[in-house]
């Protein structure tokens, strides 16, 4: 069969994507490595050493630092992947199993910084936990002095990450099973006397992994290079490694730069390396557990371990939720102390005051996460076109290796080469625009609604096309009007996540923006600086309000313009 | 053609004059007119982002200059984008205007000539400013300003404590020490180098130093070991008595004030004397909150805002840095109800109407009298600082 007409061109979004995106990283990182090397003449430094790397590596504290953020991205990335294996093999399916899918894309839309903030006024020995059973059951007066929350060992940051990150890889499972014949793989595991759990372990788990693979290591990259939840969580004596760059790249004094940059590269390739690892480990596991699989063994679960993961799972399902009922309660109150339980004063003038001034923050994120999240759609869609037209004409695929460069931007970190991306903007003049700032976030944008929409577009049944292409033989109107309405739920979703990915954005709209376009994340950082949790509270909630909304619209309106359609509407 | 040739001709013999002679003030509002002014400025405050957005409809009103308050969560960043600015040759249409600023930053924008100026003396309202009792109005962080920024606001390290917590408050470091020992856990400072924290220290070593007078001049680091040694001594012995046991810090100033109202700690610290009263007035801190300063007198400074050298309405930047400093702004400003931000201004030399505005300014109910709040202690010479946050990082952040 012969490319379709418009179908054949569609080779040129991968190879835009591939092309742009490594033109823009690779400035990005040069725009680091130089001055990691001593180079950055507008300060006088001209002599290429390595003194930036000696100051780096000889800065106080650095290697609790680094120990730190080591452990708390592994540990997170560690805890979240065998806690995601281990609830799927024992709750596929089941009531818990369809309850978080429920509340997935609620949970999915809370943007990291306000989890955080709630989280931590959970857990502190002042928070809400605490103060629900003071001074009755627990004697306190005054909150207890316990190193709880921003510990040292950064337990609390790495905790708070696992919460944050596991509905996430969660939901990328849930993408991919759909492509695997669980129920009959479990059948046929359990007619050969195989435990339901020993079946997912020994043969879907396995099958699984690979569609994860990426995913994993965007969050090990993820928790090593955080920065908001690493300062509200986190320690701050000495803080996590991105945390200490940022100070450094903020300080006044210029030569601080260099050290950052140097530091920026150091954060990367322990990226690097722990992806390395995994890699690595990878390979071991398949090497040493392979006799495991076909041991024979069919029973080796103690029942304990459900209730863990349950309980685990559960106490996820909780702090969430109840993360995002403080945050509620806060935003109402007037006066709150310890130990009351709720506040003596509720008021409503933080929300008169926070919607008055969050109207023009909230216009600019809308409408760039509208205009990223819609350029992001077209892009993918063209991707997934031109994967399906090669495959159809057994051509070649330029979608092969476009994954490597779609996940570029969230394997490295994003302090690595946001900052040289600046630079070279404004050195081509380009910074403080609009568009650029679109760009930037298309960078972040796209991987995620690439990843949302891939497994369900490729599973598309293609004979519904050919028929279509029999009776009209217009493919544009193939494409427009029998497949995309059909996948209409998938796109919308995807639609959605790239809107808020876009409205998360900090780092990009402060550094590509010049400071000129205010978000709603932004105002939420910024009043995170200060004290008064209050009117972080009321930012946080109209932020997570505009993902929500987004993703109520992704989820209701096909169920609106199909209602007299079943089959559509999955 | 010829005309266009005289047109540009005449520009450039008005640039080349504009250098030499004082610019008249009508002229430069009229310049300012239909301008916008991008203004930086650290917005993790509720209070002071609503008087910034009522002193810019002001000018708006009054000027037709329009003012954006970009929100910054760390002045720094804003001198960094400066610099990549400079770095690329951007020499006009920046994307600063005007920006809050003081101390280690003025200093970085002052050293690399990131700054336009001087120009803070054409302001007809800078002669209102108290250079005489003000001195940190011209001396910033000991950094002589030479005009190159505008006077704004006046700060002084208060300690905050909780009246219903504690009947007396301690009034020197010792007392401090002594404090924490009977009441373990309730006292903290901001990890170095957040701005509180490093004002603590730099207290701190004021009252233990021998000879003070050594902190006017720059460190001199064969004898740093020794000044120093009185303030490492004192910290050992008050960081197992901090709260967490010293393990961790709070990250900021900002911090601090939470855990006030959290009653984790009992004792906290601002820069601002009225803040404790702006923070009962908006409901932030409970109304027992009082403040205190140490017998020695307290560390002060002055914050500033100044223009970048690329900046692309310069003459809107005045506009609006002078309105910050008219009686009318910096009395609303001084309201504690409102910012509760001490002036710049000599209200001495202030008449009718004008004074009028500053006598009907309110105390705040947690506020020192100037009287009270007595002698202030100058910065440390700048170079003290790197010198005591190296240092501090090196014992306490490991």
């Amino acid at each position: 069969m012969a490319h379709l007409k418009g179908q054949g061109k569609t080779f040129i979004f991968p190879v835009f994507i591939m092309g742009s995106f490594c033109i823009t990283i690779l400035a990005g990182l040069l725009g680091t490595l130089l001055p990691s090397l001593n180079y950055l003449p507008v300060i006088g430094h001209t002599q290429i050493s390595l003194k930036p790397w000696l100051d780096f590596f000889s800065y106080p504290g650095i290697k609790t630092s680094i120990r730190v953020t080591l452990f708390s991205g592994l540990a997170t990335s560690f805890g979240v992947v065998s806690l995601a294996f281990l609830f799927i093999s024992f709750f596929y399916g089941n009531a818990l199993w369809k309850f978080f899918e429920k509340i997935l894309s609620p949970v999915l839309s809370i943007p990291h910084a306000a989890f955080a903030i709630g989280f931590g006024f959970l857990i502190a020995p002042s928070g809400w936990l605490v103060r629900m059973v003071s001074p009755g059951m627990t004697g306190f007066v005054y909150p207890p002095d316990w190193v709880f929350l921003n510990d040292p060992e950064g337990v609390s940051l790495a905790i708070g990450l696992v919460i944050k990150e596991f509905p996430f890889l969660i939901m990328v499972a849930m993408g991919a099973l759909g492509q695997l014949e669980i129920e009959k793989t479990i059948l046929a595991g359990k007619a050969l006397g195989y435990q339901k759990e020993q079946v997912w372990l020994k043969i879907l788990i396995p099958r699984l992994y690979p569609h994860l693979r990426l995913s994993i290591f965007a969050i090990i990259a993820y928790s090593l290079s955080v920065v908001d939840m690493a300062i509200i969580l986190g320690p701050s004596s000495p803080p996590t490694l991105a945390v200490l760059i940022l100070k450094w790249f903020n300080d006044p004094d210029v030569n601080f730069k260099l050290m950052a940059a140097a530091g920026s590269l150091f954060l990367f390739s322990m990226v690097g390396l722990s992806i390395l690892f995994v890699f690595f480990m990878e390979r071991a596991v398949c090497f040493f557990l392979r006799f495991r699989i076909t041991n024979g063994k069919r029973r080796s679960f103690p029942a304990r371990f459900k209730s863990i993961v349950f309980f685990m799972v559960a106490g996820i399902i909780f702090f969430t939720g109840a993360a995002s009922v403080v945050l509620v309660i806060w935003s109402v109150t007037w006066r709150w102390q310890f130990p009351d339980v709720f506040p003596i004063v509720w008021t409503l003038k933080l929300w008169a005051k926070g919607l008055a001034s969050s109207f023009d923050p909230v216009m600019t994120t809308v409408i760039t996460g509208m205009a990223s999240a819609f350029i992001g759609l077209v892009l993918t869609i063209g991707c997934l076109e031109h994967d399906a037209d090669s495959k159809k004409n057994q051509t070649l695929n330029y979608n092969t290796y476009i994954h490597y460069f779609l996940y570029l931007p969230l394997l490295i970190p994003q302090i690595t080469f946001m900052a040289g991306i600046q630079l070279s903007l404004v050195i081509l003049g380009m910074d403080g625009y609009w568009i650029t700032l679109v760009w930037s976030h298309l960078l972040f944008v796209l991987p995620y609604m690439f990843i949302s929409l891939s497994a369900t577009y490729r599973a598309y049944d293609t004979r519904f096309t050919d028929q279509a292409m029999l009776l009209k033989r217009s493919y544009p109107s193939v494409l427009f009007r029998v497949k995309l309405p059909m996948l209409l739920k998938p796109v919308l979703f995807s639609f959605a996540i790239g809107f808020c990915v876009s409205v998360a954005q900090y780092i990009p709209t402060m550094l590509v923006g010049a400071g000129r376009f205010s978000t709603i994340t932004t105002q939420v950082v910024n009043l995170a600086s200060g004290s008064d949790r209050r009117a972080i509270a009321v930012y946080a909630l109209i932020q997570q309000s505009l993902a929500m909304i987004i993703y109520a619209v992704a989820v209701i309106s096909p169920k609106i313009l199909y209602y007299n359609k079943k089959g559509m509407q999955v | 053609m010829k005309r266009l040739f005289l047109i540009l001709l005449g520009m450039i013999f008005l640039s080349g004059f504009s250098q030499a002679f004082a610019q008249d003030w009508d002229k430069i509002v009229k310049k300012a007119k239909g301008q916008t002014v991008y203004f930086n400025a650290w917005g993790g405050s509720q209070p002071i982002n609503e008087y910034i957005r009522w002193a810019g409809e002001q000018v708006q009103k009054k000027y037709k200059v329009r003012v954006i308050h970009v929100k910054a969560t760390d002045i720094g960043d804003v001198v960094s984008r400066i610099l990549v600015e400079k770095a690329a040759k951007k020499n006009k249409n920046g994307s600063v205007d005007l920006m809050w600023i003081n101390g280690e930053n003025f200093k970085a924008m002052k050293e690399n000539k990131l700054l336009y100026g001087p120009f803070s003396q054409e302001l007809p309202n800078y002669r209102l400013v108290d250079t005489e009792n003000k001195k940190t109005v011209l001396y910033d962080f000991t950094v002589p300003v030479d005009n190159m920024e505008s006077p704004w606001g006046m700060a002084q390290l208060v300690f905050l404590y909780n009246t219903k917590n504690m009947a007396t408050h301690p009034e020197s470091m010792s007392d401090l020490l002594l404090f924490a020992r009977n009441h373990p856990g309730r006292f903290t400072y901001p990890a170095i180098p957040a701005f509180h924290g490093t004002t603590f220290i730099k207290q701190a070593l004021y009252e233990l130093i021998k000879d003070p007078r050594v902190l006017d001049h720059p460190v001199v680091l064969p004898d740093f070991e020794k000044n120093t040694r009185p303030l490492w001594d004192f910290l050992d012995k008050l960081h197992p008595f901090l709260w967490r046991k010293g393990k961790t810090f709070p990250a900021s100033g900002s911090q601090m004030l939470s855990l006030l109202n959290d009653n984790e700690i009992f004792i906290s610290l601002s820069f601002n004397p009225n803040s404790a009263s702006n923070a009962i007035e908006n409901g932030e801190l409970p109304d027992t909150i009082r403040t205190y300063i140490h017998t020695t007198g307290t560390i002060g400074n002055s914050h500033f805002v100044a223009i970048p050298f690329n900046s692309s309405a310069r003459e809107g930047a005045m506009v609006f840095a002078n309105f910050l400093l008219s009686p009318m702004a910096q009395a609303r400003k001084a309201d504690p109800k409102i910012w509760g931000d001490p002036t710049v201004l000599d209200t001495r030399k202030l008449k009718g109407r004008d004074k009028a505005l500053f006598d009907a300014v309110p105390k705040g109910i947690a506020t020192l009298t100037p009287k009270e709040l007595g002698r202030v202690l100058p910065e440390p010479h700048v170079s003290w600082v790197d010198a005591l946050e190296k240092e501090w990082l090196k014992r306490y952040s490991k």
